[in-house]
C-alpha cells in the first residue's frame, strides 16, 4: 500500500508552492511605488526528484517581468532625469491580487484535501484501538 | 491480517483502492495550477482477487510485471484551462468525497467483521 504519508507529502508540496508564490505576490505588491521595480513571477512545475512522491510540484526558477517600466513624469522626485521623467515599478495590481486569490483557493483546497487524508488514515487507526 | 477471509480481503481491497484514489485525487489538487498537467483518476474497483487469475510464484521476484494490477490509472477529460490544465477543484472535492466513503465503507466492513469474528470465538465483539 502506497500509505497516507505519501499523500501528505504531495500535497505539502502543493502547500509549500503556494506559500512561495503568495509570497512573491505580496513582494511585487510592496513593491508597487518603488522605481524601477520588475515584477517577480514563478512557474509550477512537476517535481521529477527521485526522492519526491511522484506527483509532487515545485516552483521554478523566479523570472522578471519583461514588460516596459512606466515613465512618470515628475521633475521634483529625486530620480527624475534631465527631462523630468523617471521610471516607475510595472507591477499590475489587479493582477496580483487576483492572483493572490487563485493562490489562496489552491492552498485551501490543498488544505481539505490534508484533513480529508487525515481523517481517514486515523479512521485506520480506531480499528487498532479497540 | 486476516487476508484469507474474503470478506476481510475484499473490505482491503475497498480501502487500498480507496486510499490509491485518494492520492491521485491529492495529486490532482497539488497540480491544480501546474500548466500542462492532465488530470487523473483510478478506474473502478473490480471483481475481488479471487476471481482473476494468477500465476503462481515461488518468489515474488519472478515474473515480475504480470501480474494484473486491479485497477490502473486514467486521464480525464475535461475542459482545459489556457495554460493546458484540466483540473476542476470542485470536481476533484466531490471525488475525494467518493474516496473517503468508500475508505469508511470498507473499514466499517472491517470491523463488523471482526466484530463477528471475536463474538464467534467467545469474546464480547463491539
Amino acid at each position: 500500500m502506497a500509505g497516507f504519508s505519501q499523500t501528505f507529502d504531495i500535497l505539502a508540496s502543493g502547500l509549500r508552492a503556494q506559500a512561495t508564490r503568495l509570497r512573491h505576490v505580496s513582494e511585487n505588491i510592496a513593491n508597487t511605488d518603488t522605481p524601477g521595480y520588475r515584477g517577480k513571477t514563478v512557474s509550477f512545475m512537476p517535481d521529477y526528484r527521485p526522492d519526491v512522491p511522484e506527483g509532487s510540484v515545485r516552483t521554478g526558477q523566479v523570472q522578471l517581468d519583461q514588460s516596459t517600466l512606466p515613465r512618470i513624469y515628475d521633475p521634483a522626485h529625486p530620480m527624475a532625469n534631465a527631462d523630468g521623467y523617471y521610471d516607475g515599478s510595472n507591477v499590475n495590481l489587479m493582477l496580483e491580487l487576483a492572483d493572490a486569490r487563485e493562490a489562496q483557493r489552491s492552498y485551501e483546497a490543498s488544505l481539505k484535501m490534508f484533513e480529508q487524508t487525515r481523517r481517514m488514515s486515523s479512521a485506520i487507526m480506531e480499528i487498532l484501538k479497540r | 491480517m486476516f487476508e484469507r477471509l474474503s470478506l476481510f480481503s475484499m473490505a482491503q481491497n475497498m480501502a487500498t483502492h480507496a486510499a490509491a484514489r485518494q492520492n491521485v485525487i491529492a495529486q490532482n489538487v497539488t497540480n491544480s495550477d501546474t500548466p500542462g498537467y492532465k488530470a487523473q483518476d483510478l478506474t473502478a474497483l473490480s471483481q475481488p482477487s479471487e476471481a482473476t487469475f494468477q500465476m503462481r510464484r515461488t518468489a515474488p521476484q519472478h515474473l515480475l510485471g504480470t501480474t494484473q494490477a486491479q485497477w490502473h490509472r486514467i486521464e480525464i477529460a475535461g475542459q482545459a484551462d489556457p495554460n493546458g490544465n484540466t483540473v476542476s477543484l470542485e470536481e476533484e472535492v466531490l471525488r475525494s468525497v467518493d474516496a473517503a466513503r468508500a475508505h469508511n465503507r470498507a473499514l466499517t466492513i472491517y470491523q463488523s467483521s471482526l466484530g463477528i469474528l471475536r463474538s464467534a470465538l467467545g469474546r464480547s465483539g463491539g
